[in-house]
């Protein structure tokens, strides 16, 4: 079989990845070669069969729209601010005479109460892209914490020592943070990971209370809104954190809320030292 | 100046605002169907892709123009049914199979000689022509496998694409392309033999 070709030619050659000096050379053999022709074009069937029987589910008729939906709610949520502020403007050069006072009076109160209204609807846009911005947070932390305890693997950089740790983040992430010192008896730093929330670098922090794993995620501030309820939950798993000017920190955990929210304000404590 | 790609194109975003759209929803269809494949549910393939572009909106910041969108948004779907439940029960259940069989993965030397040592190309033809045995035959095959497939011969994907989706070295996705096709071969011949015997 050494002067027929070999199976990782034959599928390099039906997925078209060969070069062109390889595809030369492949095609003189072909010429010559019955029995490798017959692989070659069954290689082929199978790729063709196999792309057409895999384009087996067809999208739901409504779906398409679901999605455009979507997209379009989380650009409007964005622009909204940005279109509402040039109607505002007002001309300014024109002279003015006592009735255009009145005039102007009557078009302040109406300003005034539509801006009312603006800020009213704007305020409430923002609350909802904030919730559903926290909702999402929520879930990725916890689909991170959970392939984390899944993986079961040692962390990237496996140390207790906090001078170990902190400096293994630098140039991977664009953000610094502090580690706390003086943690209680059951608490122990296990180590870290260099994980991605919203596609963006984050430091997963990882401690162990006891027999419970703890993840500390530790990302750069975004504009979105600040982690300010004390506890959350979410699939069993209790969430802790706080936002300082530059970062938001959240813990998950299946640990007791106390030493949770404990080892969050230990953390807290060292950014502001 | 930054050199952090992620802050670059934040700054971008802001004057592309439709451009998502444009590369995103021409993928739709093709996302629900490897949606689908993975997770074998009508429900979790929609909130599988929901998801995904959810991610992929917050991060779109943080894609820079010019580079594989497709790539980009599909390890984005990957990455999140990885995480999902279905994923990582998945991934624990060929946890085995895949250390037994990844130990071969030293280069695309390493493949089974008999993958391709089969019958005759035409009775192979006649199988194929079954869409269903060709279904059943995918629905088997472990999902490391399945998804070399779907992006290699579904989303004619070139073997450097699919090594930046899965993470792996190109090597990887050459050596389970070859297992995946044999795997598909054993199992045809297997649904013929079936038959025949039936017969």
């Amino acid at each position: 079989m050494s002067d027929h070709l070999s199976p990782a030619t034959l599928n390099a050659l039906a997925d078209g990845e060969l070069a062109a000096d390889e595809l030369a050379s492949v095609t003189e053999h072909l010429h010559g070669c019955s029995a490798c022709t017959s692989h070659a074009l069954e290689q082929s069937l199978l790729k063709s069969a196999t792309a057409r029987a895999g384009k087996r589910y067809a999208l739901p008729d409504d779906m398409r729209e679901r999605m455009e939906r979507l997209v379009l709610s989380q650009n409007a949520s964005n622009r909204v601010v940005e279109e509402r502020t040039p109607s505002l403007r007002l001309p300014t050069n024109r002279p003015v005479r006592w009735v255009d006072w009145a005039g102007w009076a009557v078009a302040a109160t109406l300003l005034v109460s539509a801006g009312g209204l603006t800020v009213v609807e704007v305020n409430g846009r923002r609350a909802q892209t904030a919730a559903v911005e926290r909702a999402a947070l929520v879930t990725e932390v916890g689909d991170q914490h959970i392939a984390t305890l899944a993986a079961n693997l040692p962390p990237q950089v496996l140390s207790s020592d906090r001078h170990t740790v902190k400096p293994w983040f630098q140039g991977k992430i664009p953000f610094s943070f502090n580690l706390p010192e003086g943690l209680p008896e059951d608490t122990k730093l296990e180590g870290a990971n260099l994980v991605y929330l919203h596609n963006r670098p984050v430091a997963q922090l990882l401690y162990d209370i006891g027999r419970h794993r703890v993840s500390v995620f530790v990302q750069q501030r975004t504009a979105g809104a600040e982690w300010s309820a004390p506890i959350a939950e979410h699939v069993g798993f209790r969430l802790a954190g706080f936002s300082t000017n530059e970062l938001d920190v959240v813990a998950i955990s299946d640990v007791d809320p106390v030493k949770l929210t404990g080892l969050i304000a230990l953390i807290k404590r060292a950014q502001l030292e | 100046m930054t050199l952090l790609p992620w802050k670059r194109a934040e700054e971008e975003t802001s004057a592309r605002p439709s451009v998502f759209e444009d590369l995103a929803l021409p993928l739709l269809p093709a996302l629900h169907n490897i949606a689908y494949w993975l997770t074998r549910n009508a429900s979790d393939a929609e909130d599988l892709v929901q998801e995904t572009f959810l991610k992929s909106l917050r991060g779109f910041a943080g894609f820079e123009a010019g580079s594989n969108f497709k790539a980009w948004i599909f390890r984005i779907l990957r990455n999140t049914y990885l995480t999902s439940r279905t994923g990582l029960a998945a991934r624990r259940t060929v946890a085995l199979e895949e250390e037994l069989d990844e130990g071969g993965e030293s280069g695309p030397g390493a493949y089974p000689e008999g993958a391709i040592d089969r019958e005759t190309p035409e009775m192979n033809l006649l199988r194929l022509a079954e869409r269903a045995a060709l279904h059943s035959a995918m629905e088997k095959l472990p999902p490391p496998l399945l998804e070399v497939v779907l992006l290699c011969d579904v989303e004619e994907m070139k073997y450097k694409e699919i090594a930046a989706i899965l993470e792996v070295p190109i090597g990887t996705v050459m050596s389970r392309i070859a297992r995946a096709r044999a795997h598909l071969r054993r199992s045809l011949e297997d649904n013929t033999f079936t038959r025949e015997f039936r017969a």
